[in-house]
């Protein structure tokens, strides 16, 4: 355990230097190259501003990219949640500096002509080569950074964030024209062009191997099919898919896939779908609610359709559990999770399992539940009814679990729920180490 | 917090080692691509005074391409004396690619007989706004006149035209390409 540690965390302090270092290089091309004339009035200084933010932000976008590019060693090391919440931290940054680079510059530039900002960028537009696909680009990512404010994310559903997000993609190589062909620290440097032309081709590799030839490669070699839908209760459904050697991905109960059902309408998509039983060398099973769009059409999939995968991810495992003493923690249909976790903890500990739920048939996998708790002697609380009743909080939790506050707690479902549980443990005085929590509509894949 | 400061740590660190391989040229008032440019002419004054000094001499300027335009019959004629197969010099009009600057494009036509550049004008010369046009309409005979002199890319530039002049030279270096000089 200590070893991992101290490996996790030497790990991400490189991956820190390198990044600052490539920080640093990136604004020694704009120091390089600045000269009296950048300065020497109000609107020159305006401008320069606006390129460093340029330079700044296109960096932090990469860095971005490459922080959700799958990296095996990286995700091992560091772990899927923290670089995905590394990504959240960092998103707003580069569109700030964006942001702030499109605002100075059309200032910048206006100020020079004398004429209103619209004006100018209209000029720009026409003056400039790849300009308007600039543009265009700057519209994308501003785009994929609003929907990804908490409170509009939560509004849309998965499909429509999903879709708007991966224009970012596009809106990075769109811009990248206009930097290298206007951009005066790469006009008259030819080392600074091959810098920044070899930092975004490094980035497209890693894209490219990681996201697509090595999730591609292992979907194929595992050969995962499905194999059964389950209908498990009113619009949850059960996939069990089929594949071979699937002890060798190394997935626990309570990871997650991103999954991709290669038929008609569907293979566009990817989807993060916790295991909602322990995997076994040949099966893997999710259960799905109707959430998102594509949840709907979960029904019309068929037997036998390829299934392409990226994962496992998620560190919401057993083995983050260091007290003898467990609390499960689901909300509707995010028992899933709960349910293969259960599974997977050995005989010595101790577990109690809350599963809350509007209606008496929310109760998913209710069966399955039962006889697992039965057969290791877990204690499983239904709570039907409304979150008024059922307040989730110390005072009540500890009603049904005597030892909450020397327990280790892991916690699935809606997010007021999990906001919730979380207070609760603060008010009980469990240690963040100790708080495992997957807030399963914030997933990204 | 502690990788926050190792981020700041690497940040200094590749900000250092390219200051100390080449220490930054604050004091020039053009980008340092030009100013690196071998050939360099002796230390531009200010730029107004040169931009000015270019709008006293149109003149001197605007003669130029049609004196340079003389002397390559005579230097042609030479090679072709001494060595008749080395008369492989190309003849013909070469347009460089346009290469944009802060302030519009730049795009170079040069005019080769037997491997001489013989004329030299501009294409495209920034003109968007009224001060741009003034200075790029200084600056362009002036480029011509380095450009006839030079046989090649090595132009000192226009002081006091600075976009103007990179863009010149970058796209008279595709012209050269193109041509095959």
């Amino acid at each position: 355990m200590s070893t991992q540690t101290v490996g996790k965390r030497s790990g991400a302090d490189w991956a820190s230097i390198i990044v600052g270092l490539g920080l640093g290089l990136t604004i020694a091309m704009f120091v390089e190259t600045t000269t009296q004339a950048d300065w020497n009035s109000v609107y020159a200084v305006v401008t320069s501003i606006s390129r460093i933010a340029a330079l700044v932000g296109s960096y932090l976008a990469l860095v971005g990219l490459v922080l959700v590019s799958r990296i095996s060693w990286v995700e091992k090391s560091v772990g899927h949640d923290r670089l995905v919440i590394w990504h959240r931290k960092l998103g707003p940054y580069s569109l700030y500096l964006i942001t702030a680079h499109v605002l100075f510059v059309i200032l910048g530039y206006a100020g020079v002509d004398q004429v209103p900002l619209a004006v100018e960028l209209w000029r720009m537009i026409l003056r400039f080569p790849w300009m308007l696909p600039a543009v265009i680009a700057f519209i994308f990512f501003a785009m994929a950074g609003i929907t990804s404010y908490k409170k509009a994310r939560a509004k849309m559903s998965y499909e429509t964030w999903w879709t708007i997000h991966l224009y970012t993609y596009l809106a990075i190589a769109l811009s990248f024209m206009h930097q290298i062909l206007t951009g005066p620290m790469f006009l008259s440097h030819p080392l600074n062009k091959a810098y920044w032309e070899f930092l975004y081709l490094y980035v497209a590799a890693i894209i490219i191997v990681w996201r697509l030839i090595i999730p591609t490669g292992r979907s194929l070699r595992h050969n995962l099919k499905i194999e059964k839908i389950v209908n498990e209760g009113p619009g949850v459904t059960s996939i069990i898919m089929k594949g071979r050697k699937l002890n060798k991905l190394g997935a626990q109960g309570g990871q997650f896939f991103g999954w991709r059902f290669m038929q008609k309408g569907q293979w566009w998509i990817s989807h993060p779908y916790s295991l909602s039983a322990a995997p076994t060398d040949e099966y893997m099973r999710v259960t799905v609610k109707e959430l998102g769009d594509h949840s709907k059409m979960v029904k019309n999939l068929k037997k036998g359709t390829r299934v392409f995968f990226e994962g496992p991810y998620g560190t919401f495992v057993a083995a983050k559990a260091s007290k003898g003493h467990i609390v499960l923690v689901g909300g509707g249909v995010g028992i899933t999770p709960l349910r293969a976790l259960l599974e997977e903890f050995d005989e010595s500990k101790s577990i109690d399992i809350l599963f809350r739920a509007s209606k008496e048939e929310d109760l998913v996998l209710r069966k399955e539940l039962d006889k697992l708790a039965d057969a290791r002697g877990a204690r499983v609380h239904y709570l039907v009814g409304s979150r008024k009743v059922h307040t989730m909080d110390a005072k009540y939790i500890s009603k049904f679990v005597p030892a909450f506050a020397d327990s280790d707690v892991y916690v699935c479902g809606p997010t007021p729920l999990v906001e919730a549980v979380r207070e609760a443990c603060k008010d009980a005085g469990i240690p963040k180490n100790r708080f495992h929590d997957e807030a399963f509509e914030f997933h990204s894949v | 917090m502690k990788r926050g400061l190792l981020i700041g740590v690497g940040t200094l660190g590749g900000l250092g080692a390219v200051f100390a391989i080449t220490p930054p040229q604050f004091g020039t008032s053009e980008p340092s691509g030009l100013s690196a440019l071998p050939g360099r002419a002796t230390s531009s004054s200010t730029p107004v005074a040169e931009a000015s000094k270019a709008a006293t001499e149109p003149t001197k300027s605007a003669s130029a391409p049609t004196k340079a335009a003389t002397k390559p019959t005579k230097s042609a004629a030479a090679p072709a004396q001494s060595a008749p197969a080395a008369s492989t010099g190309v003849t013909g009009t070469f347009d460089g690619d346009t290469s944009q600057t802060r302030w519009g494009p730049v795009q170079v036509r040069i005019v080769v007989k037997d491997g001489k550049i013989v004329a030299a004008s501009a294409l495209q010369s920034p003109n968007g706004d009224r001060r741009s046009a003034d200075i790029s309409r200084q600056a362009i005979p002036y480029l011509v006149q380095e450009t006839l002199a030079a046989q090649s890319d090595q132009i000192s530039g226009v002081g006091g035209a600075s976009y103007t002049s990179n863009g010149w030279y970058s796209s008279l270096q595709s012209a050269l390409k193109k041509a095959g000089l």
